[in-house]
């Protein structure tokens, strides 16, 4: 267990009475406190290959890093929830993942004899160069700038809305974000 | 089983079938309202959530809305279930049908802007030519204008322009941002108009907390929620309309309840495909079909989502005085408004909204990582972005029909929507990229981007026609005041029945047309003529 998860799961534990405080009559209408399923264990990889994980986990450091002591795509276990989302997500949507994955790996072992998750930082951006296009309306037409510009836009994205950045805005800001209200079920 | 005694029955809950029980059920009509979604309860319905708390960190689960772009994950369940709920479109064309059923309708989520049609719309063909005057002018419907602002509160800036009629405003008397006034210089130098956002104000500006309540507390309207109407019935005899059949949504069991008088405000496509739907020996093309245009010259207005997208050079870094930002303002249509030849290579023309103070998405910039972060810290809230809205001609190859097999889960035909936007709509968004550019970089603007790609027919959630008023009953489907040419019982309210909508969000005009034909119902009962 990693220390936020301790953090998390400490919070959650109600604190014990004194025996003189505690009420006698049972109270039908007590809200217990519960952790979420994140804080209880490790999400299991399901979509990636260790491979294409370890690459995934490396480009979204470098897209997205911790700095000046704010999480970052580490931090907010980027790559994990993408291999959550991925798993779930139509046939296309992988296959830009996965090729894009393979081929950044692939183009490091060329270049340097070892893989994209192994490179030293300048090198891991020379093979990100496809990013440096110019942003326009359609997508690139070259399959691997498509993957990175995705692949940027879900890393900013999964990072931002993460329980880390939450937690560091509440810890700076003392207010809550991401907050909104939310709609269940009508039925 | 229990029988409502009712003179009319309604059908949607939303701007049109609220107004129109916001009127009748004053007046002492009864009131049946059939509506095919649940009722929301804003208190257990809603609650607040974290965005790291949702399943998919706020991308929403994958693959659950193919044509919904609108929802989000937070507001996932408000929206239509399109697996239950199927349609068609042509392969290549894709159409975004874009649904809310619940109590309220789209009201429950509108963008709330409220612009009047002027005779710009109302007598397009006397204009350049093109396409069908409406039955009526402003000058019929600008007493309903009058009495529905000031009803859903809007707010903004009267400007005495033809092409976007004064109204009865909250009046909008704020002082602009500077960034606001320099693009106002910019568009005045190049002869554009700018104004106010006109817009329904509160905190909820809907048929369920404006309409609906004020009808109910007459006494005179029952609301019946989870009813989903399948198929209309007709007296052989008369031709009139004179049950209504519908399907339970939960239990699928099936009702009929007799009407009287009919309006239906299901909303542009439903309504539609409930007439069609509805054959007889009488109208074996559709109810009310005898003209063969139901269905057809359906259009919407097309939406180039972000335009341009700047930066206020001065704003960067958190410079700048601190009314430099902020605010949001609207350019009405000011291109062919000469009668006659157009002096542009397309017909009619398209509005913008704008707004200042917004913060660019980090995918506009060529960067990643320590890079990217200074420029977005360096450009947080230093945006300005506009976004298009432009007029689509109803032509009549672009229709709703029903699908030779598809059903929804509640056994009812599913339609085929047929549109495309043509070299009209793509001329006029290449000229509205092209002048935003000019307009802002005129204000000492940075563009950023800019493109005029549209979001495909639909997404605007504007559809309009398929059941369209004219004076002709052999080219429309409803008289001017939305009352069916072949069926006098017969009242279709939504926006089904505009011939044409210029580029001004029709919600306005949905209420304003069903009080004005709701008051002429009344007149024509009094008159025994229903």
């Amino acid at each position: 267990m990693n220390r936020r998860r301790l953090l998390q799961t400490i919070a959650a534990t109600p604190a014990l009475l004194p025996a003189q405080q505690i009420n006698p009559s049972p109270d039908e209408s007590a809200v217990l406190q519960a952790a979420s399923t994140d804080a209880a264990g490790q999400p299991v990889r399901r979509f990636f290959t260790p491979a294409q994980f370890a690459t995934l986990g490396a480009l979204a450091d470098r897209i997205a890093p911790s700095l000046s002591g704010r999480p970052g795509a580490k931090e907010a276990e980027v790559a994990s929830f993408l291999d959550f989302l991925l798993a779930n997500s139509p046939r296309s949507r992988q296959a830009l993942y996965q090729r894009g994955l393979d081929s950044l790996d692939r183009a490091a072992r060329t270049k340097h004899q070892k893989g994209f998750a192994e490179l030293a930082g300048a090198d891991a951006d020379a093979l990100m160069a496809p990013l440096k296009t110019k942003w326009t309306y359609a997508m690139p037409a070259d399959p691997q700038a498509a993957f990175l510009r995705a692949a940027k836009a879900d890393i900013i994205r999964a990072t931002t809305n993460s329980r880390a950045i939450a937690e560091a805005n509440a810890a700076g800001r003392r207010r809550a974000t991401g907050l909104n209200p939310y709609w269940h079920v009508i039925d | 089983m229990a029988q409502f005694d009712h003179d009319v029955v309604i059908i949607g809950s939303g701007a049109s079938g609220g107004m129109a029980a916001y009127v009748l059920a004053q007046a002492g009509v009864k009131c049946l309202m059939l509506e095919a979604g649940p009722m929301v309860d804003f208190t257990r319905h809603r609650s607040m959530k974290a965005v790291y708390d949702l399943p998919y960190r706020g991308f929403g689960e994958p693959g659950r809305f193919p044509h919904i772009t609108q929802a989000s994950e937070f507001d996932a369940n408000l929206w239509i279930d399109e697996k239950k709920n199927p349609y068609t479109h042509p392969e290549n064309d894709p159409y975004y049908w874009v649904r809310i059923r619940l109590v309220g309708g789209k009201t429950l989520r509108w963008g709330r802007a409220s612009w009047r049609l002027s005779d710009y719309e109302f007598k397009c063909k006397d204009h350049d030519g093109w396409g069908e005057n409406w039955p009526i002018t402003l000058a019929d419907l600008a007493p309903y204008y009058d009495r529905v602002e000031p009803l859903i509160r809007v707010s903004g800036r009267n400007e005495g322009w033809a092409q976007m009629p004064d109204g009865k405003l909250l009046a909008d008397e704020s002082t602009d941002s500077l960034s606001i006034q320099r693009f106002n210089a910019s568009a005045k130098k190049l002869g554009v108009p700018t104004t106010k956002p006109r817009r329904a104000t509160g905190t909820l500006a809907s048929s369920v907390n404006l309409l609906l309540p004020v009808a109910q507390a007459t006494g005179n309207l029952t609301i019946v929620p989870n009813a989903i109407v399948r198929e209309l019935g007709v007296d052989p005899k008369t031709g009139l309309v004179n049950a209504v059949h519908y399907v339970d949504r939960r239990s699928k069991r099936e009702y009929t309840v007799p009407a009287k008088v009919l309006l239906l405000g299901a909303s542009t496509l439903e309504s539609t495909r409930l007439l069609l739907n509805s054959k007889s020996r009488q109208y074996p093309a559709g109810l009310a079909n005898s003209s063969g245009v139901l269905g057809r010259y359906l259009f919407d207005q097309f939406y180039v989502k972000n335009t341009v997208t700047a930066l206020v050079p001065e704003a960067r870094g958190g410079k700048g005085p601190r009314n430099l930002m902020g605010g949001a303002g609207y350019v009405p249509r000011f291109t062919n408004l000469k009668p006659g030849k157009p002096e542009k290579n397309y017909l009619r023309g398209w509005a913008w909204d704008f707004g200042s103070g917004g913060t660019p998405s980090p995918e506009l910039f060529p960067q990643w990582g320590t890079e990217l972060a200074q420029t977005m810290a360096d450009v947080q809230g230093a945006g300005f972005g506009m976004t298009t809205m432009g007029e689509s001609l109803p032509r009549f190859e672009h229709r709703i029909s029903i699908h030779p097999t598809l059903k929804d889960e509640w056994g009812t035909p599913a339609p085929h929507i047929e549109q495309r936007y043509t070299e009209n709509e793509h001329n006029m968004a290449k000229d509205a990229m092209e002048s935003g550019v000019a307009l802002c970089e005129g204000a000492g603007f940075e563009v950023l981007a800019a493109h005029a790609q549209m979001v495909p027919p639909g997404e605007s959630i504007h559809e309009l026609g398929t059941c369209r008023m004219g004076a002709d009953p052999k080219k429309s489907v409803l008289n001017g005041f939305n009352q069916a040419h072949d069926v006098r019982n017969l009242f279709v309210l939504d926006g089904s029945a505009f011939p044409s909508g210029g580029v001004q969000n029709p919600t306005l005009t949905i209420m304003a047309l069903t009080m004005r034909a709701s008051e002429y119902l009344m007149e024509q009962k009094k008159q025994g003529k229903l």
